[in-house]
């Protein structure tokens, strides 16, 4: 074996154990031996050295806030998920400010969804409370009058039972028999229209809102609304069994509700 | 994961202990983030971590880090490259880890990317003068250090100390001194440097006897030119005596 066999065998094989043959010219070759012998005293050195070494903890902060802000990581309470806690320990959890408000706003709105169901979405009984007296003596425009109202007067077959002049007696010096007796076309409206005239007069005495435009906008839809109503009463009373001109004023009379309540809203959050 | 992926000399085999401690230097991170002990596999931790989960990312930082650390501070030389590194090595893994399937071991993965992230920054640098692929390839006769066999050689027993041999592994070439740190100092096998290198088995035995012979030739230099130092010390000692 010649030294550069013997090299070659050092990069295959490794510093040790080496082949016989390897080791017998080992024992002849002094320039061999300074070698491998050089060779042993790096390896031994280099396994000194520390394979681990702590890093600064500013590392893995640095590495957190930009993996945070490139969405890398998602989820901030892993741990917590992991341990299962009894429902009694999460608690505490509602009571953060943030919990009550979402709280607090469902509660609003569930409460706004009833008064204003209570208000204008009452089912037909027959029957309707009484309304306020002041409201009641306040005399009614024929501009203000509802359309139902107008129509009624025109339609004295009622039944008994859905004639609200025996419970409402009306403010205007007419014959309650002639004001109001709707139609049996405008029968399935009645009540609600009445309530709506009512609720539409309070929302003209009212202050306009703080923006003018908004409460000008407000009225106008309210104006257009109040035509189709008249045009839909009109043809009904042309055609009452005309089932399409039915549905369209149900629906208008359900607008002109949803209308009236964002007009009081809006005059409520100004005032 | 099976026993032979696991890094060689770690103490982190399977179920590791993880204790997040805050530090009065670094408050503001203990209140966004309290004591907490995790004892996950790194599987599972890995799996985790794929769903963007931050302890998991952390367990798998303090897995790992230490290596990586020694690993680029062996390689750089200086503190302050080897966090720059570290931190773009891991950024890197981090980005990609929901696209690891587990074909290869985590860590060789991880230390791939360091390897890589090291290498770039160190082709950047215009000192090393050997590239990787000139020293990766082992049939290139003249790419490699030579040895003269007959020439005298200056035995280095005893003047192999700590600092001449963080010096000479500075001046080695980057696929030499990746090399050789990877295996001689950190103590993975050949298999697992293939891996992490890109190469094959022979190819990095062929760089670890290179580094070796080159960081015997550098010694030498060294022990040479603190021989002369000493010698022109003691000449000008001399000299001011006479």
């Amino acid at each position: 074996m010649q030294c550069k066999d013997l090299e070659a065998v050092l990069e295959q094989e490794g510093l040790s154990p080496l082949p016989v043959e390897a080791r017998e010219h080992l024992a002849g070759c002094t320039a061999c031996q300074n070698f491998l012998a050089d060779l042993s005293t790096i390896v031994v050195a280099a396994k000194q050295f520390p394979a681990e070494a702590d890093p600064p903890d500013r590392i893995w902060i640095s590495l957190r806030v930009q993996l945070e802000a490139e969405g890398v990581i998602t989820a901030q309470n892993p741990v917590a998920v992991m341990e299962k806690t009894p429902w009694w320990q999460n608690f505490p959890t509602f009571l953060r400010p943030r919990t009550l408000a979402a709280v607090g706003a469902g509660v609003f709105l569930v409460a706004s969804s009833l008064y204003i169901m209570e208000r204008f979405g009452r089912p037909q009984t027959g029957k309707i409370d009484k309304p306020p007296v002041a409201q009641a003596a306040k005399p009614v425009t024929p501009a203000q009058t509802n359309p139902v109202g107008t129509t009624a007067a025109k339609h004295p077959n009622v039944p008994p039972s859905n004639q609200i002049a025996t419970k409402n007696p009306p403010a205007q010096p007419e014959d309650s028999s002639t004001v109001l007796r709707p139609s049996p076309s405008e029968n399935a409206f009645g009540d609600s229209a009445i309530v709506l005239s009512q609720t539409e007069s309070d929302v003209q005495s009212m202050r306009p809102a703080g923006s003018l435009r908004v409460d000008a906008a407000l009225r106008q839809n309210l104006r257009t609304l109040n035509e189709f109503i008249a045009e839909c009463e009109q043809h009904l009373k042309q055609n009452p069994q005309d089932q399409l001109a039915r549905e369209y004023l149900n629906s208008a009379y359900q607008q002109k509700a949803e209308l009236l309540a964002a007009m009081i809203d809006s005059g409520r959050s100004e005032h | 994961m099976c026993a032979s992926t696991v890094m060689p000399g770690t103490t982190l085999r399977g179920i590791r202990r993880i204790r997040t401690t805050s530090s009065a230097a670094f408050v503001q991170l203990a209140r966004q983030r309290p004591a907490e002990t995790v004892e996950w596999t790194e599987a599972e931790a890995i799996r985790r971590a794929q769903t963007g989960n931050s302890t998991a990312f952390e367990f798998l930082y303090q897995l790992h880090s230490r290596r990586v650390y020694a690993l680029c501070l062996r390689m750089m030389g200086n503190p302050a490259d080897a966090e720059d590194l570290m931190q773009e090595a891991f950024l890197q893994l981090f980005r990609k880890i929901s696209t690891f399937r587990g074909e290869s071991a985590f860590s060789t993965w991880l230390h791939r990317m360091t390897v890589n992230v090291v290498l770039m920054r160190l082709r950047k640098k215009s000192l090393p003068t050997d590239s990787l692929e000139e020293t990766l390839e082992p049939d290139a006769e003249n790419s490699g250090p030579r040895r003269d066999i007959g020439a005298p050689d200056l035995r280095l027993s005893g003047a192999v100390d700590r600092v001449n041999l963080e010096r000479s592994i500075e001046k080695l070439p980057p696929g030499y001194k990746t090399v050789f740190v990877l295996h001689d100092v950190q103590g993975y096998e050949h298999n697992e440097i293939a891996d992490i290198m890109g190469c094959s088995v022979g190819n990095s035995k062929s760089q670890l006897h290179k580094a070796r012979t080159r960081l015997r030739e550098l010694l030498q230099e060294e022990v040479r030119e603190q021989a002369r130092q000493e010698r022109q010390s003691a000449k000008s000692s001399t000299a001011s005596l006479d």
